[in-house]
């Protein structure tokens, strides 16, 4: 079977390469050489190892259509999880190269400190992390990065987004809805204080652009928001100067969480501006309505191109992507992160 | 974007400069031209406050901010673009409350006040997209089309010579350690800067001038650091570590390492210092913190692994800093002049998010399997401490030779020059080092003669300023001329304090140095020319002809 050479190339212009052979796919043949490139299922239904092919033949296997959506698959874009090559490669991944790990993501184990309810089928989970020789109690990743949890008496693990800032603490911050079906849902029904996880973390690209001074509009649906929220935690914490809004989607009023969060961390970061997004007219009250159709309206007013940051379900972030690029924000200054359900 | 200030300049492109971002260094091209506005600015603040001195007036304040300004925009120092435009903004409020005061006090002794252009008139836009368009007018080869290459040369030579200066001036106050003298200096020759000067003479004598400023400058820092630390004495300093909780300070700011010793008394955390920290363990009164542990790591190019590879935080106290590893960037600080985009930056000497990170992490989990040391401390009191055994050994024909290593390192491959020199230097001459240059050889063997060790550290690159009374205590000694002595120097360049230290060897009239590894960009063929004849500079060549040459 013939192996191929792979170049790829980060976001900041740096070179990677390593061998493919026709029977493996891109994602694990580079972890066989040690370079861990970011990804999350491995299976093609999280989008999280997403990656354009700039040259050369491959076979992309089953993948989500709201994950890869054909326009993107016919420019190039593939899910390195799902993709074997026939010919060399030459790839662009979308992140920087300090995102590229050459050892394996950390596992940990934590302790459940707290476990609340914070709106109906929602719950805010705080871990404490066990100190360990390599990385002491800290808690150390970039805001908008997510932990894999492992699901206590099974071997899965289910992604969960960090609300918090990188701490000496070793805190872990989550805001977690359940679901129904949902195999960490199910646990978070008898978990208790006390209770041990592990974790796996933190992984993902999603995080905040440091670089420029552009205005910094979030837009999140749900626990899509919690992401963008480590994100404004960490502008307050560094004390940056960034104009900054946030967009909290939700389907109805009482699905809204963490408002005296929002409020205190305006005190702190005092150009924030929060509206709250909720679909159902009935319950509406004083809050905005559609999500998309209030970012529209803001950004056919602004002064400014802000940078985006989009998190929530893929409707969401396709809407959100394509009402901001008719308002003429640049794709490369739009970030997003597309949830599934697990 | 434009720059051509440090050594390690993009000279790929014909002329040398970086001219597109990012810059060698890391800097960014809105970094860039922001630093550009905010030196067009100082230029502007110093218009005034040299004429508002005359008359009386002086901002003592205003002179801290001007040096703390062009401190940021010193290579390896800045690169965060909310803080220049914060400065940007200030230094225009400066500007007009130091203007007022000029006028009123002109205006109080009856003397019409004069109406200033230039800089002095200077608005600054307040988006960012405006800024940027007022900063393509106030670039540093501004004028070049007009006036020529050369005029501009020296133009930059002069400002990055007084972002030297003001780097060392930076470092004494902090310690309490201010003079009239230098802050007039320091007004007067930026606002001669602000006048467009184009008279080549007027230019090479004000940049010597730069050179004799730095040199008060010098001294002052170092009456700074005697004064509060005391003088440096030798010391053996353990360069592999020990077990335990720990925190790497990097940098030269001596205040910020003493407040980071006084508030970890007693909680079990090591310090370590990096790069130019390292001759913090000759003085007296930092050394008798037990917890001053050792020294990690060598120069600033190496600094991403070095950082990557401590287990504890990091406090950058001023240049160099490079763009900082996913793996140590959130347990890296800075403070004073340094920034970081995402970097935590610390105000008003308070480092407990740097004690509580040192305690979360691990630190060092056991000893070094073999303890090593390196032996520092010789500057000038110590030096002229043994004097007389120094002029014995020349005298009897132990000692042939003394180099003079100093200077800045970095990542070029040429400046194994220095180290080779070092190496090769004759068995019966004498090593002196300063600045990180050091690094690629200090801890080799090198022996000694009669007693004497034959490598010297002499300390930071600011205590060229030891190196001087050295020279002139050994010129009196033989009763000749410093140019006389079988002193050679040795000296490598990276930023701007290198071009401040340099301009003050030139001033006090030495000749036929070593300069490298490269001409400076900003040195057309024909300032190469003038320095060559005027003062002798020499271009470093190879180590074994330079050295033959030197000892012929």
């Amino acid at each position: 079977m013939a192996n191929h050479e792979i170049t790829a190339h980060t976001r900041d212009g740096q070179a990677l390469s390593f061998v493919c052979g026709e029977d493996e796919n891109l994602l694990g043949a580079a972890e066989r050489q040690n370079i861990f490139l970011p990804s999350q299922c491995r299976k093609g239904s999280c989008g999280a190892c997403v990656a354009k092919v700039r040259m050369g033949t491959y076979e992309i296997g089953a993948v989500h259509s709201e994950l890869l959506h054909p326009r993107e698959r016919a420019e190039g874009h593939v899910l390195l999880c799902r993709t074997t090559p026939h010919s060399s490669l030459a790839l662009d991944l979308p992140y920087d190269h300090a995102f590229v790990r050459r050892q394996r993501v950390p596992e940990r184990w934590a302790e459940i400190l707290s476990l609340k309810t914070v709106a109906p089928g929602t719950r805010h989970l705080l871990l404490a992390l066990d100190e360990d020789d390599l990385y002491g109690r800290a808690a150390d990743f970039e805001p908008g990065q997510y932990m894999e949890i492992g699901v206590p008496g099974t071997t899965d693990r289910r992604a969960y987004s960090l609300a918090n800032v990188t701490n000496w603490e070793g805190h872990l911050e989550f805001v977690i809805q359940q679901r129904p079906a949902g195999l960490f849902s199910r646990y978070l029904e008898s978990a208790k204080v006390g209770d041990r996880l592990s974790v796996k973390g933190p992984l993902g690209v999603f995080t905040l652009q440091e670089h420029g001074l552009h205005p910094r509009w979030f837009i999140g649906g749900g626990t899509g928001v919690v992401p963008l929220l480590s994100m404004l935690r960490r502008m307050a914490e560094w004390g940056e100067s960034h104009p900054a809004h946030l967009y909290f989607g939700a389907h109805d009023a009482e699905s809204l969480f963490f408002t005296s969060v929002l409020r205190e961390l305006q005190g702190e970061l005092p150009q924030l501006q929060v509206k709250y997004c909720v679909s159902t007219v009935e319950t509406r009250g004083e809050h905005q309505g559609n999500i998309l159709d209030t970012l529209a309206a803001d950004l056919k007013s602004a002064g400014t191109s802000p940078d985006l940051y989009l998190c929530g379900s893929p409707r969401l972030v396709q809407g959100a992507r394509a009402c901001a690029l008719t308002h003429g924000v640049a794709p490369e200054r739009i970030y997003a992160e597309r949830f599934t359900s697990a | 974007m434009f720059c051509y200030q440090c050594e390690q300049t993009n000279k790929l492109a014909g002329l040398a400069g970086c001219t597109v971002a990012p810059g060698t260094c890391g800097k960014d091209e809105t970094t860039a031209d922001l630093q550009d506005l905010l030196i067009h600015q100082a230029k502007g603040i110093a218009q005034y406050a040299h004429r508002a001195r005359a008359l009386g007036v002086v901002d003592k304040d205003l002179d801290a901010f001007l040096l703390y300004a062009l401190f940021t925009t010193l290579t390896n120092v800045n690169f965060h673009i909310p803080r220049f435009q914060q400065l940007i903004q200030e230094a225009a409020k400066r500007r007009d409350a130091i203007r007022d005061r000029y006028i009123e006090a002109a205006t109080a002794r009856g003397i019409p006040p004069e109406t200033l252009f230039g800089p002095a008139d200077f608005q600054p836009a307040e988006g960012l997209e405006q800024l940027l368009a007022q900063a393509l007018h106030v670039s540093v080869r501004a004028g070049e089309a007009s006036v020529g290459a050369d005029v501009v040369g020296l133009r930059a030579l002069i400002l990055y010579g007084m972002k030297g200066v003001a780097a060392y001036a930076h470092h004494a106050r902090v310690l309490g350690y201010q003079d009239d003298e230098v802050d007039a200096g320091v007004e007067a020759m930026l606002d001669y800067l602000a006048q467009d000067p184009t008279d080549i003479e007027d230019l090479l004598e004000h940049a010597l001038g730069v050179g004799h400023l730095n040199l008060r400058v010098m001294e002052l820092l170092d009456a700074a650091n005697t004064g509060s630390f005391g003088a440096q004495e030798i010391s053996s300093v353990r360069i592999t570590p020990v077990k335990g909780k720990a925190i790497l300070v990097s940098g030269h700011d001596l205040h910020d390492l003493q407040l980071i010793l006084e508030q970890t008394q007693d909680q079990g955390i090591h310090i370590y210092t990096h790069g130019e920290m390292l001759p913090a363990h000759a003085y007296p009164e930092l050394k008798r913190y037990p917890h001053l542990t050792g020294h990690w790591g060598g120069a600033w190019q190496d600094q991403q692994r070095e950082f990557a590879d401590f287990p504890g935080p990091i406090v950058v106290t001023s240049n160099c800093i490079i763009e900082p590893g996913r793996s140590y960037k959130n347990r890296l600080f800075t403070t004073g002049p340094v920034g970081w985009p995402g970097v935590r930056h610390l105000e008003h000497g308070n480092f407990a998010p740097v004690i509580q990170a040192a305690k979360a992490m691990p630190g060092f989990t056991a000893d070094a399997d073999t303890e090593k040391r390196l032996t520092i401390g010789f500057g000038r009191h110590t030096l002229l401490g043994v004097a007389d055994k120094v002029v014995d050994a020349v005298k009897n024909g132990d000692i042939s030779h003394f180099f003079l290593v100093g200077g800045c390192d970095g990542a070029a491959s040429t400046r194994h020059y220095f180290t080779d020199v070092a190496a090769r230097a004759p068995r019966d001459s004498v090593v002196m080092t300063l600045g990180c240059g050091k690094f690629r050889f200090n801890k080799e063997e090198f022996g000694d003669i009669g007693g004497i060790p034959r490598l010297l550290d002499m300390g930071q690159c600011n205590d060229a300023h030891s190196a001087i009374q050295v020279a002139s205590a050994l010129a009196s000694a033989f009763q000749c001329g410093v140019n006389d002595l079988p002193l050679s120097y040795m000296v490598s360049w990276f930023e701007q304090k290198a071009t401040a230290v340099l301009l003050s060897l030139l001033a006090l009239g030495i000749k036929g140095i070593y300069w490298g590894p490269t001409w400076p960009g900003y040195m057309t063929p024909h300032l190469v020319q003038e320095f060559q004849s005027r003062f002798e500079l020499k271009l470093i060549s190879d180590a074994q002809s330079d050295l033959r040459a030197e000892l012929a």
